[in-house]
C-alpha cells in the first residue's frame, strides 16, 4: 500500500475512533499525552493500590478534575505537577482519549491511530 | 547456536506475518528497529513501537535474560515487604501481544557503519533505528580495595537479580548488635534516593526481627542527598539512632575496604569486623554504549533532549540510566517516559506517524518504614539544550501520617502500572 494511502486510512480510522468522544478533543494528541499517564494509571483500567482507574472517565468530569489539579484545588503533588503545564486543548485531548476507552476493555492493544 | 539462529529467523518470519502494509520509507521493505536491553527503557520502547505501528515496523528486543527482576522495589524485597517473585517479570507478552521478536542473547557490539548489532550467538541484526538502553556498569576501581571479585563478600545490589538476593542474605545473617556499613555512590548514579531507602529497609528488617541494637553507618561521598530532610526525620522517628549518615567532611574519605576482614577504613575511623558491608560504587553507561562511541566524554551518553537521539549517531536512541537526561534522575520511571518519546520519534521517521513535542515525567517513591513513604518528582520538556524541569515537587518534613500512607498506596499502584506498561 502506498504510504499516502496508509496515512489516509489511518486518518479515517482516527476520525471514526474519535467520533463518539468530544469533537473538540484531539484524540491522537490525547493518546500521545496519555503515555505520561500510563506509567501510573493502567491502560487496561485495572486498579491497584492508591492510583485510580481513569479509562472510560466521562470527558467533562475528566476536564473538571484536571482543572482542579491545575488550580491546586485538589491536593496531590504528582497530579498538580502533571496538570500545571497542560493547556486547555491538551486537557480536552486527554479527556477525549480517555472517554473513548471502555473501562477495562483496553488491554494494551494497538493504538487507534496505528499505521494499518 | 544453530537452534538459536533458527528460532531467530522463525521469530522474524512470524512477526512479518502481521504486516499488512509495508511502507517503503527506506526503500527496503519493512523498517527494522532493534532494541538493546529489556529494562524500563528498552522494554517500553520495544512495546510502544511494535504496538503502535501494528506490524508495520519489525521490532527485535535483544535481552539475554529470560526474566527481569526490577531494581525498583528491590529495596522492598530486601526489607521483607515484597517477595522475589513479585519483582520478577517475563517478556512473553511483548512477543505474544505486540509481535516483538525476542532475541535471547547478549549484544556484544554495535557496528554503526553497517547498522548492525552483533550478538553473543554470532548473529548480526541489521537495523534502521537502534534503541540502546543497557543501564549502568559499575566502576569497580572507584572504591579502593573493592573489585569485581569482592562483590560477593561486599555486594552492591545495584544491578537486579543475584546481587539483590545476596544483599538480602547478608542482611538476614546479621546478628543483633552488629555493625553495618553502606558506602554510598557519588553522582550521577542510578536511583538517587535508592541508597537511603535501602538503609531504611535494613533498619526496618533488623528492628522488626529483634535486632534493633545494630548500627548502620552510611559513608557518603556527597555533601547532601535526595530527600535528605524527610529521610533523616524518618530515621530518627522510626529507628532512633540506628542509622547514622556521615558526609565527606565527617568521614574524610573512604581510604580502603578489605573484603577478607570486612573492614572499612575512612580518614577518621576504621570499622572492623563489620557484619555487612554494602558497597555501591560509582557508575557509568553500560559497556556496549561506551564501546560504540556514544559516550564521548567517557561516563554517560549525550542525547538530543527533544528526541532522545544520540548526538553521536542520528540512527541511535539512548534511554534511561545510560544517558545524560538533564534534570531527570536515573530512574525506571524516567526511562519509561523517555522510551515513549523515542518510540514516537521512531514511528514518525519510519512510518510517518504523527509526532508531538517531547514531554517527560518522573516520580520516585521511597519507603522509610511501614506506611511512611515520601516522594520526589517532576515534569520536564526539551529546553535550553537539555531536558529541563518545568515542575518539581518533594515531600516535606512533618507531613501527616495519612498523607505518607497515601504515598505508599501510590507507590504500590505505580509499580503495578509501570510493570504492566513495560511488559503487558
Amino acid at each position: 500500500m502506498p504510504l499516502a494511502g496508509a496515512v489516509q486510512l489511518a486518518m479515517l480510522g482516527l476520525m471514526l475512533a474519535s467520533a463518539p468522544a468530544r469533537a473538540e478533543g484531539d484524540r491522537a494528541l490525547g493518546e500521545y499525552l496519555s503515555s505520561e499517564c500510563t506509567s501510573c494509571h493502567q491502560s487496561s483500567g485495572r486498579q491497584v493500590g492508591g492510583i485510580p482507574a481513569i479509562t472510560g472517565h466521562p470527558a467533562e468530569q475528566f476536564v473538571a478534575l484536571m482543572n482542579a489539579y491545575r488550580q491546586r484545588q485538589r491536593d496531590n503533588k504528582v497530579m498538580q505537577a502533571v496538570a500545571a503545564r497542560l493547556s486547555g486543548e491538551e486537557i480536552a485531548a486527554l479527556a477525549a482519549y480517555y472517554a473513548s476507552l471502555k473501562p477495562g476493555a483496553r488491554s494494551d492493544q494497538p493504538a487507534a491511530h496505528a499505521e494499518r | 547456536m544453530l537452534a538459536s539462529r533458527r528460532s531467530f529467523l522463525s521469530g522474524l518470519a512470524a512477526a512479518g506475518s502481521f504486516a499488512i502494509a509495508s511502507p517503503a520509507v527506506l526503500g527496503q521493505g519493512k523498517p527494522r528497529v532493534v532494541v538493546i536491553g529489556g529494562g524500563a527503557g528498552g522494554a517500553t520502547a520495544a512495546k510502544y513501537v511494535a504496538r503502535d505501528s501494528n506490524g508495520a515496523v519489525a521490532v527485535t528486543l535483544v535481552e539475554e535474560n529470560e526474566a527481569y527482576q526490577t531494581c525498583f522495589h528491590s529495596n522492598l524485597f530486601i526489607g521483607g515487604f515484597k517477595s522475589y517473585d513479585e519483582i520478577s517479570h517475563r517478556y512473553d507478552a511483548l512477543a505474544k501481544n505486540h509481535g516483538v521478536t525476542l532475541a535471547r542473547a547478549r549484544a556484544t557490539r554495535i557496528d554503526r557503519d553497517r547498522k548492525e548489532v552483533v550478538l553473543s550467538t554470532g548473529d548480526r541484526l541489521p537495523y534502521d533505528r537502534l534503541v540502546v538502553s543497557p543501564g549502568i556498569d559499575l566502576k569497580y576501581d572507584s572504591v579502593p580495595g573493592w573489585s569485581k571479585e569482592a562483590e560477593e563478600a561486599m555486594p552492591h545490589g545495584w544491578k537486579p537479580g543475584r546481587q539483590t538476593q545476596l544483599v538480602r542474605q547478608k542482611l538476614d545473617a546479621v546478628q543483633n548488635g552488629g555493625t553495618l556499613v553502606m558506602i554510598a555512590p557519588p553522582n550521577p548514579y542510578r536511583c538517587p534516593p535508592g541508597p537511603y531507602e535501602r538503609v531504611s529497609m535494613f533498619a526496618h528488617a533488623l528492628k522488626a526481627s529483634g535486632r534493633g541494637d545494630c548500627k548502620i553507618f552510611v559513608l557518603d561521598p556527597k555533601e547532601s542527598f535526595s530527600k535528605q530532610g524527610v529521610f533523616q526525620e524518618g530515621w530518627e522517628k522510626h529507628y532512633g539512632s540506628m542509622i547514622e549518615w556521615l558526609g565527606p567532611k565527617v568521614h574524610d574519605g573512604i581510604k580502603s575496604v578489605d573484603p577478607k576482614t570486612n573492614t572499612v577504613v575512612t580518614g577518621f575511623e576504621t570499622y572492623k569486623d563489620c557484619a555487612f558491608v554494602n558497597v555501591i560504587p560509582a557508575q557509568m553507561a553500560g559497556e556496549i554504549a561506551r564501546a560504540a562511541g556514544l559516550a564521548p566524554a567517557g561516563g554517560y551518553c549525550t542525547i538530543d533532549p527533544a528526541t532522545m537521539k544520540s548526538v553521536a549517531d542520528p540512527n541511535i536512541f539512548v534511554l534511561g540510566d545510560a544517558c545524560i537526561a538533564g534534570d531527570m534522575p536515573k530512574s525506571a520511571f524516567a526511562a519509561n517516559s523517555q522510551a515513549k518519546v523515542a518510540a514516537m520519534v521512531i514511528r514518525g521517521e519510519l512510518t510517518n506517524a504523527r509526532t508531538f513535542p517531547a514531554r517527560y515525567i518522573n516520580t520516585c517513591w521511597s519507603l522509610i518504614e511501614t506506611d511512611d513513604t515520601v516522594k520526589v518528582g517532576g515534569r520536564y520538556e526539551a529546553r535550553d539544550g537539555k531536558i529541563a524541569a518545568t515542575e518539581t515537587f518533594v515531600s516535606q518534613p512533618r507531613e501527616s501520617a495519612e498523607l505518607r500512607k497515601e504515598n505508599q498506596a501510590e507507590n504500590i499502584g505505580w509499580y503495578a502500572a509501570i510493570t504492566a506498561d513495560m511488559f503487558g
